[in-house]
């Protein structure tokens, strides 16, 4: 931050546009300018953004200061974001999913903390399930509106495979290697993972050392006590994930599958697999690509209890919700907290039900019946209101700097290319500012 | 490499014009061409190429994560990826993957193209089936064979004989090996393309002779077709070479660097650094080196081959 001269500026962004049209990277940024008189609602561009653009609409409807809504579409969304936020053309309300991913914005000064709204509007905090607003607090401030809906990772099943194996759903650790064991003398593969794209096999990661050692030892570490990666409690869980791995459980050619292509979900549903664990979208995928199995044969659970573990067993990990930040140069102050406020409106929490998200503010229970899927709405919203803890996937509660080498971590801690130490000493390098 | 697909095929008039030689057009108009006619293009390349390149050079040497300003930290990202274990494998692995291209795709690219240049009978069609997988972009290519190599239902699956439990993706001989083999899926018909253009340019004079000294086939392939298809190799190489330094998409879609950083190659590594990781200067000193890792090469392919003399050699060599 030496440097505040035109110039280099000047250099770094052409350097960009190098890097990127050496890479063939293309598309243009959406990006209004914040100079029209109205405001800009960036988000992540998908199916879900004809709610975002029904409650902007309804937000116009009184408003007078408009709101617009612009999408980047595709996974590039953090990459444009960070090009484009400290320009003119940065928008004024931003989609996010807290933790690590406004962490650096917060600490370059860029973003507006949600406290004074939050005491003209005790609702903006209230009308909220705290353990997920909580991932968008940044240095004890809040940063961040919940405004899609939760997606807590649970462990999957084919109820068919289960029950011709005579496995019952494991409720304790000991009876998952049991049910591995199982499976794999009836010949199936006892847990589908899609090694290949890393960030599942980080799910085993998170729910096992939250079980073993609770929320703190991660907190400890993102906080930057690296010791706690060292600790018993954290070699305890990595023992125990090398004796699921030893077990059989994932087969052997995991890191050859992907989820994102959809292979894993493909083992399960074809009952080559019997369980799975992801994130709750996974219910929807399954709709779309095995209608009849998604109907009839999956089955979805919370994840196993550590007996002994210091966690307690109802807590959840996964992505909390995603998040509306704002711009501390924002010109419209008061629109824009008028514009949060909606995201606790009745309308907001039917809409995000009606397409099969899960919002997660307090008053969701009274809708939760209208969803799409009752029975699976409700499992999943009793399960995060009643979690004691929420914890934020790990590559999100760390910078966006940390993803890749923590995604390699845990990769070659799993097919056994890192040993204890090197896992450990790889999690202790990641950087976490 | 599109400028190689455009060149357009040899016309009738194009013979007529290669007889009438350069200096002839200056001396009718008693002047060289203007700097004027070279300025539209001389302009766009200072704009997208050369300026880009000096920036990144610039930028190579500051700490920039895409937030404010970048800041002057002298040659700290230089020490840092050249201190880099990764950073070091990934040149290495670049090569590998650069030098397996070579390899594999310079023999077949000869054979085929040599063969699509003749007149046989089906060739047409045969070339033209050959062929498509040029028309198809990189990224598709990469994922039609990532998910006909799925383990559990593509073709690992069926010839278990041949690849056991299927683990390709999961052990880096064989991701290395599924790279090196979708590239020479993907780029061979593109050489092919050189060569068969080149042997057509072949005069039939010389084979005539040759069958008159009774040589064979293959002695008129060793010692007629392969050293007048000289020039189509080494231009073929460089291009192989340069497009192998700069391969991406391959690895971002078929093993997105792995298992762990096992095809971490340069490129990736950079865009790594660059779009994930946020670190610019270290990604800008990365895009630095392959540039002249690429010029370098590229350079001495040149220089070793005596490309750059350009001698003629359509008849009358040995």
């Amino acid at each position: 931050m030496t440097m505040r001269t035109r110039m280099p500026r000047l250099v770094a962004g052409g350097a960009t546009l190098a890097l990127a049209a050496s890479l063939a990277a293309c598309g243009s940024g959406s990006g209004g300018s914040s100079n029209d008189g109205k405001i800009h609602v960036l988000v992540y561009g998908d199916s879900a953004n004809k709610v975002e653009k029904q409650i902007v609409d309804t937000f116009n409807k009184t408003s007078k200061v408009k709101a617009v809504l612009d999408t980047i579409p595709g996974a590039d969304y953090q990459q444009k974001l960070q090009t484009i936020i400290s320009t003119p053309q940065a928008p004024d309300i931003f989609f996010n999913w807290g933790g690590g991913s406004i962490k650096p914005f917060v600490k370059a000064g860029l973003l507006m903390p949600l406290d004074d709204f939050v005491k003209k509007d005790p609702n903006l905090d209230d009308k909220f399930l705290p353990t997920v607003y909580n991932s968008a607090v940044v240095d004890g401030k809040p940063y961040g509106i919940p405004m899609r809906g939760t997606q807590p990772v649970l462990l999957f099943s084919n109820k068919d495979v289960l029950a011709k194996a005579g496995v019952k759903q494991p409720q304790t650790w000991d009876q998952l290697l049991d049910a591995v064991r199982k499976l794999k003398d009836a010949g199936v593969t006892p847990i589908a993972l899609g090694g290949g794209d890393q960030w599942p096999t980080l799910m085993w990661f998170e729910y096992l050392y939250d079980r073993v050692a609770g929320p703190g030892l991660f907190q400890k570490a993102l906080g930057g006590d690296k010791d706690a990666w060292a600790s018993a409690d954290s070699k305890k869980a990595l023992g125990m994930i090398k004796e699921l791995v030893d077990a059989g459980a994932f087969g052997k050619n995991y890191d050859s599958v992907k989820y994102t292509n959809g292979s894993s979900p493909a083992l399960v549903a074809q009952g080559k697999a019997g369980f799975e664990l992801m994130g709750s979208w996974y219910y929807s995928q399954q709709q779309t690509d095995a209608k009849d199995f998604a109907a009839k044969g999956l089955g979805y659970a919370a994840f196993p209890t550590v007996p002994g573990g210091k966690g307690d067993p109802s807590n959840v990990v996964g992505n909390t919700n995603n998040f509306y930040s704002v711009l501390k140069k924002t010109k419209h102050p008061e629109a824009v907290a008028e514009f949060l406020k909606l995201m606790y409106s009745d309308e907001f929490v039917k809409a995000q039900l009606s397409i099969g998200n899960l919002p997660t503010t307090t008053t969701t229970s009274q809708f939760v019946d209208q969803s799409a899927s009752p029975e699976y709405s409700r499992f999943q919203y009793d399960l995060v209101a009643k979690a004691k803890s929420f914890q934020l996937s790990w590559d999100q509660a760390y910078p966006q700097t940390a993803s890749t080498p923590m995604h390699q971590a845990v990769q070659q801690f799993l097919n056994g290319q890192l040993d204890e130490d090197g896992f450990i000493k790889a999690m202790q390098a990641l950087p976490n500012e | 490499m599109t400028t190689q697909l455009t060149s357009a095929p040899p016309t009738a008039e194009a013979p007529r014009k290669a007889r009438r030689r350069p200096e002839d057009s200056y001396a009718a108009h008693g002047t060289r061409p203007g700097f004027l006619w070279a300025l539209p293009a001389t302009l766009f390349f200072t704009l997208f190429a050369i300026a880009p390149l000096i920036m990144v050079a610039v930028l190579s040497f500051m700490s920039w994560d895409g937030l404010g300003s970048p800041e002057f930290v002298g040659t700290d990202n230089w020490k840092r990826i050249l201190d880099d274990p990764v950073m070091i494998r990934s040149i290495w692995l670049t090569l590998l993957l650069t030098a397996l291209g070579v390899v594999l795709q310079t023999p077949l690219s000869i054979v085929i193209g040599v063969w699509a240049a003749g007149h046989q009978r089906n060739r047409a069609v045969l070339s033209a089936i050959y062929f498509i997988p040029l028309l198809l972009s990189a990224t598709a290519v990469s994922v039609l064979w990532r998910a006909l190599l799925d383990p559990n239902f593509g073709i690992p699956a069926r010839m278990t004989w041949l690849f056991g439990d299927g683990n390709l993706f999961g052990e880096q001989a064989s991701a290395i090996g599924v790279l090196a083999f979708v590239s020479t899926w993907q780029y061979t018909p593109f050489h092919t393309l050189i060569y068969q253009g080149a042997a057509r340019a072949i005069p039939p004079v010389l084979y005539q002779a040759a069958e008159i000294d009774g040589a064979g086939r293959f002695r008129q392939f060793f010692h007629i077709t392969l050293p007048q298809l000289r020039n189509s190799i080494v231009t073929s190489m460089i291009l192989m070479i340069v497009g192998g330094l700069t391969t991406f998409e391959t690895v971002l879609i078929l093993t997105q660097g792995g298992p762990g950083t096992d095809t971490t190659i340069s490129a990736y590594y950079m865009y790594q650094k660059a779009f994930k990781g946020f670190d610019f200067g270290a990604g800008s000193a990365i895009a630095l080196c392959l540039v002249i890792a690429a010029t370098v090469v590229s350079l001495i392919v040149v220089r070793v081959s005596g490309y750059d003399k350009m001698r003629s050699d359509m008849e009358g060599v040995s």
